[in-house]
Parts: structure tokens; sequence; C-alpha cells
């Protein structure tokens, strides 16, 4: 009986002790297990190079059908025919990068470490141009620094400004020699911690911005070509993205395509540009960008599919009777870097600029290295390169160069970049044969895309979107 | 049952006040059962007026020693209405108890364990008793409690085997859609979890199992469902959205008895929609046996003029892709015990085969339960249940999109090529992607209970009990990659092969120590004070490794994958509660219970987490008070008011970052983490109120009970969605008001009784309103979940303030208001619908979202009528979700398919009926197919593709049901058969689940959602796994 006792006593005593431990850390349990407070620098660093080349494909996957480099082969396709399509994913891929980028700099700051605040600014600047090429207004002062959760939307041209200033800085951190952490090659995932080619890229966004507004009475093009020569120096020079968790987002495109979940039809206008229709040349990098059509069905070897339109002929969506993104490119191969900016794009706003300063000399120049830099990249054997740049159509000679070749040069340098799109709306889409999508919802050029519903139905702050065919402030 | 009367004679000894013993003389005698004619073991039988009592034994016989003649004996069962006999000169008494269809004047087993008299109750609780369980043979109990208890909305997510039931009681509590608003359950006084894991690639869509699926039904004895507050007041915040009291059965003094049973079942899918079948593969009219549209082609004759091999009909493929399904279950227990020892043991093993091929479930689990009454004063107890279960899980929405896709021109039961490679005409094959892109999962789990109690006094009563429930939960997700064989098509979703493992450790213990005082103050007062404190603890750790791009195609072994991505969790919570309730009853017929609880918890940071709560609660029986005409037996009134505090989700007070994961292996980095953490986060409160009335008349042979509540939560915890632009996906935030009232009534009915022949006859009914008082300052709406529909026709669920919780949002087509306002909310249906000049109606631009619908049904009920006639029982049961609608996603494919039904008037013409946009009439003839019609016009990709489908309002549908949710037939052989063999007892059973169904509703069977059990999310009907009408034969045998 007392041992029945003692057995009660001991059990009660259980109760008892577990709720004397109530006191302090028992019930502190509220740090997350699963997270981190204060990652290193460097594990920054490569989630914030890694987004930023992913973003830039993000967006380029939608406007890509807006220059025509794609088209769907659905008929009606929403994004091909310029219907309202929601973009909540990329525009949360671009805050959500911001925010990282933002904290980054932070730390970089409190740390002493001045390469990874340089690096950060460059990024942010980067980012802030997507949304404002694509959105216009957006938030960024109440942006992502815990104040609000409602943040209100700064001016684009407020946003163009701080962008070009976070560049400047960006130089000037970078210049600087005494930062506490290097930049660590690994992970820097755009350029393996070459600080040299940081600049250059800083420069090379500014030389894009300072471009940019070309149809404003602001443009300098002394300023552009400025930019310019602090840029790239060569291809080794270009802002490229090659670590990927599977493989490149393109590839994966043509990938799924072969598995018929359908997408990357290269659209008709882009393959005419190249395939001599429209031009009466046959350009080399054509096969270096995609494989031509099934020769069992005894057709051109390279088709492409009219815009809004949808798979043409009588053949299945599974034959390969048209052209799409190919695994074989070195611009979509599997493994192939996303390309965000490059010494051959480079060329180009050189060549653009001087044209518009008046020097034609430096702007044929430049044209003519910025088609060859790009053929080099693509891997076009030099006989075929120069044929090509010898071809009439092509090497015309500095006095009769104009705006359209070097734009409709350019367009094929900035094939399924983010970039194109702002081109194509400063060029007002005046590519040769360049149409409207079949059955378009707007009348004229699509000019902007609307903003999305993750983030007016979260954010009272949200304007309404203008309609579509509506230009940006840089694009009036 | 027979612990019930354990617990009551230990309240006797307990609580009772001592009484003389003058001039006693014994009486005996045998209680039968009217229902069955046998022997009654464990019925109560005591002395009117003190605290005399016996329990029959195995046989149903008693003796009992009585003062005088005068004696009043009280025969009491749970189940059976309870019997007073005046002794007068008898010395033997027999007696046959009636079943009881309304069970006031009974105990039951309430908060933390504690059997109380029903009477003293000042709030609804209903208990559902193991016959009435276990008649429909489901397999997840709470599929067998639907219909059965008021305001409680129990529906099945899907008709897979194992699939989880997702279970409501009095509406939703939050408006955070990621809270969980499921109740708590505990089984034998231990905490049981009964979340739906979605941990697995893609498995939110495979219908996986609420946890509380490993229980086998055929061990419970009776569940209780405490719904109030102040019914739940002791269990604390995690009480907060109603408590399930799950007690399983016990063994019995006497001796050893065997119980076998046996079910064997087979099963079909109960509904299909309705599909065209005129139409061939093709688009504009145009036959194309590789198309990947299904039926926008020509008629069938005309297809086999151009393709001889064409079959002479279209196969009828949905109906094609399903089997029939079978389950077995075979449960078998041994219980006894001495005086000091009773036990029960059980085995069970349960196999199902579902209707979609290649899904199954099974369930193995073994149950021990003893008690040992050391002395008088020391009892101990202990409770050990092993459970394995799962099964091969398909992701039955991907099934049914890809059978959407499937042209029915060709056979899609000829899945797979002799090379083992998918065949298809071009479009992905569903069963292929049955049979091969899978998810198994693996659960050991066990849940065990030890209980302590001692009474060092008559008037004190100790208990103490620990509780563990631990599981792992193993899933394996594999798909083969490419044969690489000439002229294979792969199977989209299974890309170049992939395995991946995936593990989940959960581990809660619970302990719960019990004071219970009582004294008698007089003769008319009586109290009972109880003490108490309880601790939870609970670690939940799941981690995984997906293996991509197998080099070996079909060898499931993650070394053999080219990319590995992990993920990893780790989940700790703890709670503890102090506790106090103090009861009065005065003259029995007026009880006062008053709680309070002080929880901390390990989810708010100081001061916020540790907050107190009270609940008040009193029962008037003015049956016992007031003098009532005969005809009205017992009638009570209720009054309850209760208060409960509720925590946040773990870490909701802390912020920080997280691996980011879109690296390879070989890089690392951090992100952000999604969730912006508030350290002043503050508790959240409800206010219940309730009331409610209970009567019964004609010896209890009519009675009711009506309930009222009303209940208010403020300061709302809520992982808020936020803008990205503010560099978080969520944010922990205290803001929100929801209210939910409503009625719970409850109707019994013996409307026959004879010696032989009994009609039991049971209706509930419920209905809950809901309304979101506020969300969050500065904003106007939340969307908290949306559903894909094609060009415009995506539905969302959003909380706008001033509307109830479940309203579906989307796009509608436009309406002429001449001028007159136009609602931004509702549609007005009486407008006509503007027809654009081309003669089509027009969609209102997609700014404008309309309500379409409420996913929350306006009231539910059940209907349950047994027929008892001798040893043989008819029962039946109708049960109803009425006035809530559900966004068909199906439909919204089947219309932009050409594979519904109404699109077979593609070849007509049509002028719309509506006006133009100045009002007048529109008359203007359109052709409704597509291409070029008749009259010359090009229209394109007609009418379903270019308006019908784009346009919500055509696809949220009434999901309205009601249904007949079982016919049981069952007959026990007399018991005269088994008179001189080992056999006690054996009976029969016929059951068919699902039998007849109504509802307006085109889709599957409506009471299924694509949203996993446990979700919030109700309103999407997707392409869920359909539900089954069930066979079953169920064979019982006794030693």
């Amino acid at each position: 009986m007392r041992k029945i006792y003692r057995f009660a006593l001991a059990f009660t005593l259980i109760g008892a002790s577990l709720s004397l431990q109530s006191c302090e850390d028992y019930f502190d349990l509220h740090e997350n297990p699963n997270l981190v407070s204060n990652p290193p620098l460097n594990a920054m660093l490569s989630t914030t190079t890694h987004k930023t080349g992913l973003n830039s494909q993000r967006i380029a996957a939608t406007t890509a059908f807006y220059v025509q480099y794609l088209a769907s082969p659905v008929a009606g396709n929403a994004t091909d025919t310029y219907q309202e399509v929601d973009l909540t994913g990329t525009w949360d891929a671009i805050y959500l990068a911001m925010a990282d980028i933002q904290d980054m700099k932070q730390k970089g700051m409190e740390e002493g470490a001045t390469d990874y605040v340089g690096v950060a600014n460059i990024m942010m600047a980067y980012h802030l141009n997507l949304i404002v090429d694509h959105w216009g207004d957006a938030p960024y002062t109440q942006a992502f620094d815990n104040t609000t959760l409602t943040p209100r939307f700064d001016s684009s041209q407020d946003l163009y400004a701080e962008a070009l200033r976070l560049l400047d800085e960006g130089i000037a951190e970078l210049n600087k020699t005494d930062s506490r952490i290097p930049l660590r090659a690994a992970d820097d995932l755009i350029h393996g911690g070459n600080k040299t080619q940081w600049i250059r890229t800083a420069n090379a966004f500014k030389a894009r911005m300072l471009n940019k507004v070309s149809k404003l009475p602001s443009y300098d093009p002394t300023a552009v070509l400025t930019a310019v020569d602090n840029s790239y120096q060569s291809n080794a020079d270009d802002a490229e993205m090659e670590v990927f968790e599977v493989r490149n987002p393109w590839a994966q495109v043509a990938i799924s395509n072969t598995q018929l979940v359908l997408g990357g039809w290269l659209s008709e206008q882009f393959v005419d540009h190249l395939n001599g229709t429209t031009y009466g040349v046959f350009d080399p990098r054509l096969p270096r960008i995609t494989e031509p059509t099934d020769p069992k069905f005894s057709i051109a070897p390279y088709i492409g599919t009219p815009n809004g339109v949808g798979n043409v002929g009588t053949r299945s969506n599974t034959d390969r009777d048209e052209v799409y993104i190919s695994i074989t490119s070195p611009l979509t191969g599997e493994t192939s870097p996303i390309t965000i900016a490059s010494y051959a794009e480079m060329k180009f706003i050189e060549a653009e600029a001087a044209f518009r300063a008046g020097n034609r000399e430096r702007a044929y120049a430049a044209y003519l290295a910025g088609i060859t830099a790009h053929m080099n990249k693509l891997g076009v054997p030099e006989g075929e390169r120069n044929a090509y740049l010898s071809n009439p159509a092509v090497a015309v000679g500095a006095a009769n160069l104009t705006l359209d070749l070097i734009f409709k040069e350019k367009y094929v340098v900035t094939y399924l970049n983010a970039e194109a799109w702002t081109d194509a709306r400063r060029y007002d889409y005046q590519y040769a044969d360049f149409d409207l999508p079949a059955n378009a919802e707007l009348t004229t050029f699509i000019r902007r895309v609307a903003y999305p519903q993750g983030e007016s139905s979260k954010n009272p702050n949200t304007p309404n979107t203008p309609a579509l065919s509506e230009p940006l402030w840089w694009d009036q | 049952m027979k612990n019930t009367f354990t617990l009551i004679l230990l309240m006797l000894f307990v609580l009772g006040a001592t009484g003389a013993w003058a001039q006693q003389r014994q009486v005996s005698g045998r209680v039968t059962a009217s229902d069955t004619g046998q022997g009654m073991p464990g019925v109560s039988v005591a002395v009117k007026g003190t605290t005399t009592g016996v329990a029959t034994d195995s046989e149903g016989s008693y003796q009992i020693q009585v003062p005088d003649n005068s004696a009043v004996l009280v025969f009491r069962f749970l189940g059976y209405q309870t019997r007073e006999i005046t002794v007068g000169s008898q010395s033997t008494i027999n007696v046959t108890l009636n079943t009881d269809a309304q069970q006031l004047g009974e105990v039951m087993v309430t908060a933390l364990g504690i059997t109380r008299e029903t009477k003293a109750l000042g709030y609804a609780a209903q208990s559902v008793q193991s016959e009435e369980l276990t008649q429909h043979r489901q397999p997840n109990v709470l599929n067998a409690l639907q219909g059965k208890v008021a305001g409680a909305t129990i529906s099945s997510t899907g008709g897979a085997p194992g699939q989880g039931t997702n279970i409501q009681i009095r509406g939703i509590n939050s408006i955070d859609v990621g809270r969980n608003n499921q109740p708590l359950f505990v089984i034998d006084g231990v905490l049981m979890d009964n979340s739906t894991s979605t941990v697995g690639a893609g498995a939110e869509l495979r219908g996986m199992s609420n946890r509380l699926a490993d229980i086998n039904p055929d061990d419970i004895e009776s569940i209780n469902v405490l719904r109030g507050g102040a019914a739940t007041a002791l269990y604390g915040l995690r009480g907060a959205n109603g408590v399930v009291v799950i007690t399983t059965k016990r063994g019995e003094q006497g001796s050893l008895r065997v119980n076998f049973t046996s079910t064997a079942g087979i099963e079909e899918v109960n509904k299909f929609p309705d599909m065209q079948s005129t139409y061939s593969q093709g688009t504009r009219g145009v036959y194309d046996a590789t198309n990947f549209f299904p039926s926008w082609g020509p008629r069938v004759e005309q297809a086999r003029q151009l393709d001889p091999t064409h079959p002479e009909r279209l196969y009828n493929h949905f109906e094609d892709a399903y089997e029939m399904g079978h389950q077995f279950r075979n449960s078998l227990s041994f219980s006894g015990g001495t005086e000091a020892i009773t036990f029960l043991s059980s085995i069970s093993h349960l196999t199902h085969e579902g209707v979609l091929p290649f899904t199954d479930f099974s369930n193995t689990s073994a149950r021990l339960n003893a008690e040992v009454k050391i002395s008088d004063k020391f009892r101990t107890g202990a409770n050990f249940n092993y459970v394995n279960s799962g099964g091969a899980r398909y992701n039955a929405d991907r099934f049914n999109e890809s059978l959407s896709y499937w042209s029915p021109r060709w056979d899609v039961t000829d899945y797979r090529k002799p090379d083992g490679t998918m065949n298809s005409y071009g479009n992905n094959n569903p069963i292929y992607g049955a049979a091969t892109n899978r998810l198994e999962d693996d659960v050991n789990r066990f849940i065990g209970g030890l209980s302590f109690g001692y009474t060092p006094t008559s008037w004190l009563d100790l208990t103490y009990r620990i509780g563990l429930d631990t599981y792992n939960d193993d899933r394996t997700r594999t798909a083969p990659g490419p044969l690489g064989v000439a002229g294979e098509r792969v199977y989209e979703d299974n890309g170049q092969g992939f395995v991946g493992e995936y593990t989940t450790k959960f581990r809660a213990i619970n302990s719960t120590f019990l004071a219970s005082a009582n004294r008698s103050f007089g003769e008319d007062f009586n109290a009972t004070l109880r003490l108490g404190h309880e601790l939870y603890d609970r670690r939940v750790k799941s981690f995984g490794v997906f293996g991509n791009e197998l080099t070996v195609h079909d060898w499931f072994f993650l070394p053999n994958a080219r990319l590995l991505t992990s993920t990893q969790d780790l989940r700790e919570y703890r709670l503890m509660g102090l506790f106090a309730e103090a009861s009065v009853d005065y003259r029995d017929f007026l009880f006062l219970t008053l709680t309070g609880r002080n929880d901390i918890t390990s989810t708010l940071r100081k001061p916020n987490n540790s907050f107190f709560y009270p609940s008040a609660s009193l029962s008037y029986v003015f049956s016992e008070h007031m003098e009532l005409p005969s005809f009205i037996n017992q009638t009570k009134l209720r009054l309850s008011y209760a208060q409960i505090g509720k925590d946040a989700e773990e870490y909701a007070t802390s912020s920080g970052f997280a691996s980011y994961t879109g690296l390879p292996t070989g890089n690392t980095g951090f992100t952000r983490a999604a969730l912006l953490g508030n350290v002043d986060l503050r508790p959240e409160f409800t206010d219940t109120y309730e009331a409610g009335l209970e009567m019964s008349f004609l010896n209890n042979r009519l009675g009711f009970d009506f309930t009222y509540y009303y209940s208010l939560s403020k300061d709302q915890i809520i992982n808020i969605a936020v803008a990205s632009t503010t560099g978080y996906v969520r944010a922990a935030v205290n803001s929100g008001e929801m209210r939910n009232k409503g009625v719970e009534i409850v109707l019994n009915a013996v409307p026959v009784q004879t010696q032989d022949f009994t009609w039991d006859s049971k209706l509930i009914f419920s209905a809950n309103r809901n309304k979101i008082l506020s969300i969050r300052e500065g904003l106007e709406e939340i969307t908290y979940a949306s559903q894909f529909g094609y060009v415009g026709s995506t539905v969302t669920m959003k909380l706008i303030p001033g509307q109830p919780y479940g309203n579906i949002y989307g796009s509608h087509w436009q309406r002429y208001y001449g001028g007159a306002e136009e609602d931004p909310l509702f549609i007005d249906k009486d407008r006509p619908i503007v027809i654009g000049e081309n003669g089509f109606p027009v969609r209102a631009p997609l700014t404008s979202q309309k309500i379409l619908g409420n996913s929350m049904p306006d009231w539910i009920g059940g209907f349950t009528n047994t027929f008892s006639y001798k040893g043989l029982s008819l029962t039946s049961l109708f049960d109803a979700q009425w006035g809530h609608e559900k966004y068909n996603q199906m439909g919204n494919f089947f219309s932009a398919f050409g594979i519904a039904d109404y699109t077979e008037d593609r070849e007509d013409f049509r002028v719309f009926e509506g006006v133009l946009a100045d009002g007048t009439p529109n008359t203007k003839q359109v052709w409704l197919g597509q291409g070029v019609g008749p009259d010359g016009v090009d229209y394109g990709d007609g009418f379903y593709r270019r308006f019908h489908r784009g346009v919500s309002e055509n696809f949220v549908e009434d999901a309205s049901w009601i249904r007949l949710r079982s016919l049981t037939l069952s007959y026990s052989l007399p018991s005269r058969l088994f008179e001189n063999i080992f056999i006690r007892n054996s009976s029969v059973a016929l059951t068919g689940n699902n039998l007849w169904l109504w509802t307006r509703y085109s889709g599957f069977d409506p009471e299924n959602s694509s949203t996993p059990s446990g979700s919030n999310v109700t309103g999407f009907a997707g392409f869920t796994y359909p539900a089954v009408r069930s066979y079953l034969i169920t064979l019982n045998i006794g030693f």
C-alpha cells in the first residue's frame, strides 16, 4: 500500500514539476529553427546574382512575344494578342529579389564590405529598370523596409533617376579598394568576383538607360558614348548567369516543347528577318539559334509561326514543321548562360548614339563590330561571318548607314533579351514587315504591361493600368 | 458503455453523500434489451435517492440491497431509456430496457474525460455510439459521423481509398485561410493529431489521409462532439474549433469474449457528368486523329467516312477509365477480465482498392486497453494503439484533366505498348500516368496513454494521465524516365524520371493532472471543484530529398538521379494550461458551472504569451423544479457564455533568412523568409454565447434539443498575404473580426414501439451564418484562393467586410442597366444580358468580379430511421448540405473542349436573348459552331471557346445535395441457436452507401473538393477524385 502511495505521489510530482518548468526557457521557442538571422554576405551574393539572371529571362519570356521573337502555337493566345495578362509571378520575383539585394546592401554597409554594396547597387538599378520599362510607376522608397504593408508608388521618373544614382554610387563603391570582405568568386554568379567587369556592367546599364530616353529632349548621345566607352571591351565581359538548378530556362522551354508542353515557337517575323525573306540575305546566325524543320515534310528549312494565328498548316502541333528555341544553340542550350547585357549590344548602343550625334564613321564601325561580336559569340565560322558582313545589304558603308539598319541588326543581338522590347518601343516597332498580331486586342502596338493582380489586390496604392497602348513616360 | 458505468459508479462513490443503511433486503433480477432480447451487462441499477448501486453482470443479472418497499430502482444504460421501478413487495424484478433516441437523463463524457450527467450540462453536446458509427462500415471515422451531429459540416474531399475528410464545427472561425479550423481530437484522453500532411512533391492533389483515418472504427465505443466555447473551455485554446472526444471500448469483468467482424465490399463511381457523344476529334469540324482537341471535329459518321478505323461510336472514356473498387476489413477483438483487471485487445486489417486505377490504401491496427484496480483507492489504466497505414495515391485532378483532353475516338484503357511505353495517339494517357507517376505513403503510428487514479477520501479524487501520439510518415514519389525506344511518347509529368523520399516525424506528448473535490452543503447544495494542469508538447520534423532525372530510367534510387534537392522543416510547440472548474447544483434542477483557464504558449512572446479566459454555464431542469403536464418529461434550459483565447502558429513572432532553393547542389544562398514576423502579436479571443432548450414528451417517445449560438472573434492572429513590394509574402498581424451565429436542432422520435417492432427516428439540422466584420485597415479585400479557368474565367475566393466567408468571385456576363446603378458585388439576374454587335453575349470587363456563390452550406441536415423487428433491423440515413455553390473547373474544361452534353448544339443557329448596348432587343442570328458556318460567316473557335468558357458565371454551380448516405439491413441471429455451442452471438449486415444522390450540380459528386482535407478552401470542385457508391456485407460473430 505504501508503495502505491509513493507511486501516485511520483506521478503527481511529474505533473507539478512540468508546471514548474513553465519558467522562462521552456516556452521560449520563438526563434524559427528553419531560418538564420545573419547569413554571410557571400550567401546573399549567390542568391541575388542568381535571381538577377533569372529575372532577366522571366521578363523576356513575356516580352519575346511582343517583339515577335516568339509566337504562341495556340491561336489568340493572350500574351501574343496583347490581352491583359497577369504578371504577378514576374513582379513578385523582381520585388523579392530587390528585397534580397537591399538586405545584402544593408549588411554590406554594416560590415564595411564596399564591394558588396557596389554590386547590390548595380543589381538594384537593373531591377528598377525592369520595373520602369514594363509597368512604370512602382514602389521603391517605401518598399521592402518593414515600415508599411502597403508601400506608396513612386513616379517612374524618380525611379529612373534613382537607378542612375545607384549605378554611379555602385561604381564609386567598387572603385574603393578597402572592402572588408572581397567578392567571393564562386558566389558571384555573374562576374565571378571580377570587380572590373562589374564596373563595366554598371556602365553598360548606364549606357542603356541614357540611350533609352532617345525620344526625350534630355537625350544626350555624348553621355551615352562615354558610358559605352567605360563598358564592355569584349564578349568576355558580358554579364551572364549560367548556374541553374536544373537547366537554362529557355532550354527547359525547348525540352518541354518536345514533350508536348508547347512553347518556344519562333515567330514568323523573327525567322523571316533572318532567313532572307525580309532582307534577301540569309543570316548565318539562324542555324545557331534554331534547328531546321523536319526534312521529311520537304518544306522550307526555316518556318516561323505568325503571332496570334497559332499553329499553321494542316500538320499537327507535334510535327516539326516550324522552328523553335533549340537546345543546340549556344544561347539556349541546357548549360548556356542567360545574357543580361552584352558587348555586342553595347556596340549597337554606340552605333545608335554615334549616329544620332552625327558621327557616322563611329556608328558604322560599331555596327560592324556589334555584328561581328555577336557572330563570334554564336560560334559562326569566320567564312560565313565575313560573307554576311560583306553582303551589300549589310555592308552599306558609313554614308548609307541608317537607324533602320542599326535597329535591324540589334534586333538579332537582343534575341530573347528583356532589352529588346525597350528598343522596339523606342523604334515604334518600325522593323520591316512588323505587323500587329492577328486578332490583336489593341489597334496599335503594345507599350506597357498591366499592374499584376497580386499587387493591386493587396496594395490599395496600386494605380489602375491605362490602356496597354499608352506609352510609358520615356516612350512618349 | 461499460467504462461509462464504471465511471458512474466511481462518481457515485466519490460524489455521493453517505446514506443510511437500514432495514435492508435483497432484490435480484435480470435486465434485457428490447432490441436484442438478450441480457444486458453493465447496466447501472441504483436505489433512487441513495448512493446504493450495482452493475449487472455479463448475463444481465443483478442483486441489490434495498431499504424498504417504497424504494425505487433506477436502471440506466447509455443509449437506452432509463426505467424506474418501485420495488413494492417484489424480490425479483426483471426489466426490459428500450433503446433511447433521446438521451436526456444520461451521462456524457465531457472535457478531459469528466463524466457528467447530461442534465447538468449548460451547453449543447451530442454523442454518437458505437453501433451508429459502425453501421455504414466507413473506413474513416469522420465519414461515419456524417449526418449525425448537428453543427458539424463533414465532407469527404473525394472517393479515393484513405482520402481525407474535412470537418468544421460551427463554421470557419478565422479569416486566415492558413489557420486550422478543424476541431481538436482526443482519444481516451490523449490529444490526437488529425492533420492532413501534403509533404511530398505534389501531394496536395493526391487525396492524402487526415490522420484520424488511422483509427479502426470498430474500436470506438462512443464519440462526443463538444461544439461551443463552454463545452470546450477546459481544453483551452486547442479546443477553440470544437473538440471531438473519442472513447474506445473497454474490457468488462467476466469470461473471455472474442468478437470477429469481417466486411467485404465493392464500389463504383456514383455520378458521372453528362457528355456529348456526337462529335469526334479535330478542330473547326475538321477530322484529325492526332489533333490535340478531343471533340471539336466532325460528327462521328463523317469521321468514319474519312477514317475507316474510326470506331462506330465514341468511347465513353470517363466511365471506361474508372474501375470497380473493393475493400475488405477484418477485425478481431478479445476482452475480459477479473475484478482487478479488465482488458480489451483488438487487431484489424483493411485493404481498399479505389475506382481510379492503381490507387489503394491499407490499414493495420492493433490495440490494447487495460484497466487495473489496485485497491479501493488506486486505479490505473493503459491504452495502446499501433497503426500502420498508407497506400498508393494518385493525382485525381491530373487524371480527370488528362481525361478531358483525351479524345473519346480512342480507347483510353489501351494505355501501354508492349515495350512498356505509353500508348497514345498524341495526348497524355491518364491511366498510364496513374500507373507510373506514383506517390506511396507509409505511416507507422503509436498512440498510447497511461492513467492513474487515486481517491484518498470519499470527497477527493486525483487523476493523472500522460499520452503520447507519435508517427513516422514516409513518402516515396516516383516516376520512370523515358525508356529511349524509338517512337516513344513520354508521359509529360514523368519528365526525365524522378524519385523523391520524404519523412515526417511527429511526436506529441500531453500530460493532464486533475483534482476533483466534491462537497454537499446542507440539503440543497452540492458543489464540485476541479483544479487541473495540462501540458502539450509537440515536435514535427520533416525532411525530404527529391532526385530528378534518372540515369537508369526505372531504378528509384536517389544516387541514380542526376539532380538532388532537399527540404527540411522543424516545428516545435509547447502549451501549458492551468484551469479550474467550479460547479454547484441546487436541488438537482439548477446547475451552475464556472471555469477559468490560463494558457502559456510558446508561439507568443512575453508578456502576451500568458492569458486567461473564463466561461460560465447554467442548466435549469425545470421538469425537476415544477410540476409539468404529464406528457412532458424532462425539460431543460441552457445558457452559457465562454471566452476562448487563441495563440499564433509556430514562429509567427520571428523573421529571418531562409535557404534559397533555386540553386543547384554545390551552391548555397539565403533569401528573406516569406513571413514577416511580429514580436508584438497578442492572443486573439472569441466570445461565445449559447442558449438551448431540451424537451421530451410522451414517455420520452418524442424529444427535441434546440440550440442557438453567437460567437465573435476579435483581433484575429493572421498571416496575411502582403504585396511582394514589402519584400515579404506574408505578414503576421492582429487584425480582423469575424462573427458566426447559428441554430442546431436535434429531433428524436419513436413513432412505433411494440414488443417486437420499433421505429426510431432522429433528425438533425443546423445552420450557420458567418460574417466578416473587418479585415485589415487600408484593405478592401483579401484574396485567399483562386482556381484557374480559361480566358478570364478564373475564380477567386475573397474576404470582403460585410460579406460571409466562402464567397466565390469571378467574371460574369454584362447586363443592361440602362443608366441605373449597377451593384458592384451582386449580379442582377433579372436584367437582360448585353449582346454585342457580333450577336454574341458580352462579358463584363474582367475588372468587375462579382459574387457568384458561397461555398458554405446554408444548412445541413441528417435524418436517420431505424426499424427493428426482433433481430432484424433496417437503418437509413439521409444527409443533406444545402444552399452552397462550387466552381466547377472540370465544367470549364468541358466547355473549352466541347465535351459537355450541351455543346451538342454547336451546329445550331441561335438568337441570343438580350439587348444591344443601346437597350434594343437583340435580333441577330449567329451560329454556335467553329469555323465558317452555313451562313458563310467565319465564327473562328466558335461560341463555346470564344465566349462561354471565359465567363466564370457559367461554371459556379449550385452544389446543394441530398443523398441516401446509407442503408443498412442487419440481422442478429436469435441467441437460442447458439445455446449449446461456443458462439454467443452472430449477425450479418448488408450496407449500401451513397445509394442515391440528388443534386443540380453537373460534375462529379459535389460533396468533394480539390483541396486537401483540413483546407479552409471548399469552393473549388476542380477535377476531384469522384465519390463512390459502395455495397458491403458484414459478418459479426461473438464467442
